[in-house]
């Protein structure tokens, strides 16, 4: 050990060269692999909580208004444990071309005239809590809304474009009449029975969508797989280009490598003695990469909010969420990472010296 | 006693470049002796020295360390006899750059498995009898020609082997620091250990310390005397 680290000493320029891309590597692919993980993660966890089914109503292939009687209707099928017709929908704030959207909580705790907000909302539109911000309803005319409340941090992944109002400023707003919803949720007893409660509302308002969380959750998943697919093809030239400069690192001898190996044979090392050097060597150069780019790719993902390929992966219309992922880091995904970058790296060390190691160290001098 | 048994190296055996090193050598070597292997560059001295410290194994033909036959053992106990019974000085000394002058000194002791503090100080102390003990933390490509000679030497001591090999060390060497090879090594002849040395040098070859002089030539053993 203290052999191969003096060693490795004696290479310093080339040996650091060779670390830093590889850390490079290991981070770039590490943030992909934890970032799109971790994000999937989130978006699942956070659709859990959402109700099993959601039913829309659909006008010429187009999204329309749900009367409220619908919801009636729904409450009378088998199996429905409970209906709530939603408010929400989408307001274009043309003074700072921001979209956001508007949601209708049911249990809204500040009065008329008031607002809660996302954090993406302050940024986009420059305000804070306190202060009165100004929306165009769908008449034209200009209301004031108080912000009573800026949404915790930690919800910013779902909560950055939201505003919560209540229902009679939504109406308010949009000119809604008062019978009519965006959509309707529905929870179910029992969840084996999601897809005939499903089957049941369709042949009850044919008129109707009921899209499934399960749906949304595997939309969701494929999702973020095309995209982590998408980061990897930008990255694989670099991966690539990586794999050819470890590989010649590695795989061709330098002369004086193998003259070094034909002394070490020579003054009385066993081929297995020279491979075991060759191994540490490797171990040494791939485990402190693997290492601090694994570091470095956490710290990008968890704490950098993974600034170098937000727009990519998150891909917000226009106010981009600003948060911090939960940290989540599955030993699958370590290992998976291990066997892509170090195990190559240290095999492609090995064979060559294990090549030059097996000749007689005569052979290795006179070459 | 070292016998050679009618020792045969064929060098790129069955090519179009095939080169017969050794032709059919045949001697004994004794023990507490100094030999020297005389004769022209390509006669095959280095070779003939090769198969003696088990750096190589003959084409055909026996070596005998004593009575045991080492010319046909595996790899492995090939490299323990090495470790154990020679030590080797070459030509242009083959220390490794960019490591110290006491690593390089250590180098052939690593694999004995035995404390890095005992290695260190067994090769603190040959340096120091080398007169090398300000230079152990001098990286080798700052020493001079007779310090890295020297240096080189005790790294053939490390391991306390009973034979000393040395092919062609003063091939490089001015005739001062020749003769304080010379001198270095009757030093270790009269500690009893072997000494075997491949040279066309005549301060080597014609030296009062050597007691065999083998004469080499074409891969053939031309005379001893």
């Amino acid at each position: 050990m203290d052999f191969t680290l003096s060693s490795l000493m004696r290479r310093r320029g080339k040996n650091a060269a060779l670390i830093v891309v590889y850390v490079l590597i290991v981070s770039l692919l590490g943030s992909v692999m934890f970032f799109t993980h971790a994000l999937r993660r989130e978006a699942t966890a956070v659709l859990s909580e959402s109700p099993e089914i959601v039913v829309q109503r659909m006008t010429a292939g187009r999204h329309d208004l749900m009367p409220a009687s619908y919801a009636d209707g729904i409450r009378k099928i088998k199996g429905v444990a409970e209906v709530t017709p939603r408010l929400w929908g989408y307001y274009y704030d043309q003074l700072f071309g921001s979209n956001y959207t508007i949601m209708v909580p049911s249990d809204f705790r500040y009065g008329a005239g008031e607002i809660a907000v996302g954090e993406g909302v302050t940024r986009a539109a420059v305000t804070a809590e306190g202060n009165l911000m100004p929306f165009f309803g769908s008449n034209g005319k200009m209301t004031p809304f108080k912000i009573r409340e800026v949404l915790p941090v930690e919800t910013e992944l779902i909560s950055s474009d939201l505003i919560l109002m209540s229902g009679q400023d939504f109406r308010a707003l949009f000119s809604l009449e008062k019978d009519l919803f965006t959509d309707i949720a529905v929870s179910v007893r029992n969840p084996q029975e999601v897809l005939t409660v499903a089957g049941k509302i369709r042949s009850l308002f044919p008129d109707t969508r009921p899209i499934l969380r399960d749906e949304i959750i595997r939309t969701y998943d494929a999702v973020f797989d095309w995209r982590s697919g998408i980061l990897l093809v930008i990255f694989s030239g670099a991966l690539l280009a990586f794999i050819i400069f470890s590989w010649d690192k590695a795989s061709g001898l330098s002369p004086e490598e193998r003259r070094e190996i034909g002394i070490l044979k020579a003054t009385g090392w066993e081929t297995s003695d020279i491979i075991q050097m060759k191994f540490w060597e490797g171990i040494m150069i791939s485990g402190t990469s693997f290492l601090v780019g694994l570091i470095l790719a956490y710290l990008h993902v968890f704490f950098a909010s993974a600034s170098l390929f937000e727009p990519v992966i998150k891909g917000w219309s226009v106010i981009y969420p600003k948060f911090r992922l939960i940290p989540f880091v599955s030993a699958y995904q370590v290992a998976t990472l291990f066997f892509v970058t170090v195990v190559p790296y240290t095999v492609a060390t090995i064979i060559p010296s294990w090549k030059a190691a097996v000749t007689d160290p005569d052979e290795v001098m006179r070459n | 006693m070292i016998y050679l048994e009618n020792i045969r190296k064929v060098f790129n055996q069955g090519r179009p470049n095939e080169l017969i090193a050794v032709d059919g050598a045949s001697l004994s070597i004794e023990s507490s002796k100094v030999t020297v292997l005389k004769g022209p560059s390509g006669s095959g001295k280095t070779t003939l020295l090769s198969l003696i410290g088990c750096m190589a194994r003959p084409t055909s033909g026996r070596v005998r360390l004593n009575e045991r036959d080492i010319s046909g053992l595996p790899e492995r106990f090939l490299t323990a006899v090495r470790r154990e019974t020679f030590g080797f000085i070459f030509q242009q000394f083959n220390l490794i750059k960019g490591l110290t002058t006491l690593e390089n000194v250590m180098l052939p002791s690593y694999p004995s498995g035995k404390k890095y503090d005992l290695l260190r100080d067994r090769a603190m102390d040959l340096l120091n009898l080398f007169s090398l003990g300000h230079k152990a933390a001098s990286k080798t490509e700052w020493l001079s020609g007779g310090e890295a000679q020297r240096a080189a030497i005790a790294r053939a001591l490390i391991n306390n082997p009973p034979v000393i090999i040395a092919d062609e060390p003063t091939a490089h060497l001015d005739t001062k620091l020749s003769r304080e090879f010379m001198e270095i090594m009757a030093g270790l002849h009269r500690e009893g250990r072997t000494i075997i040395i491949a040279s066309h040098d005549l301060i080597v070859y014609d030296s009062d310390l050597v007691d065999t002089v083998i004469e080499m030539r074409d891969g053939r053993v031309e005379n001893v005397g």
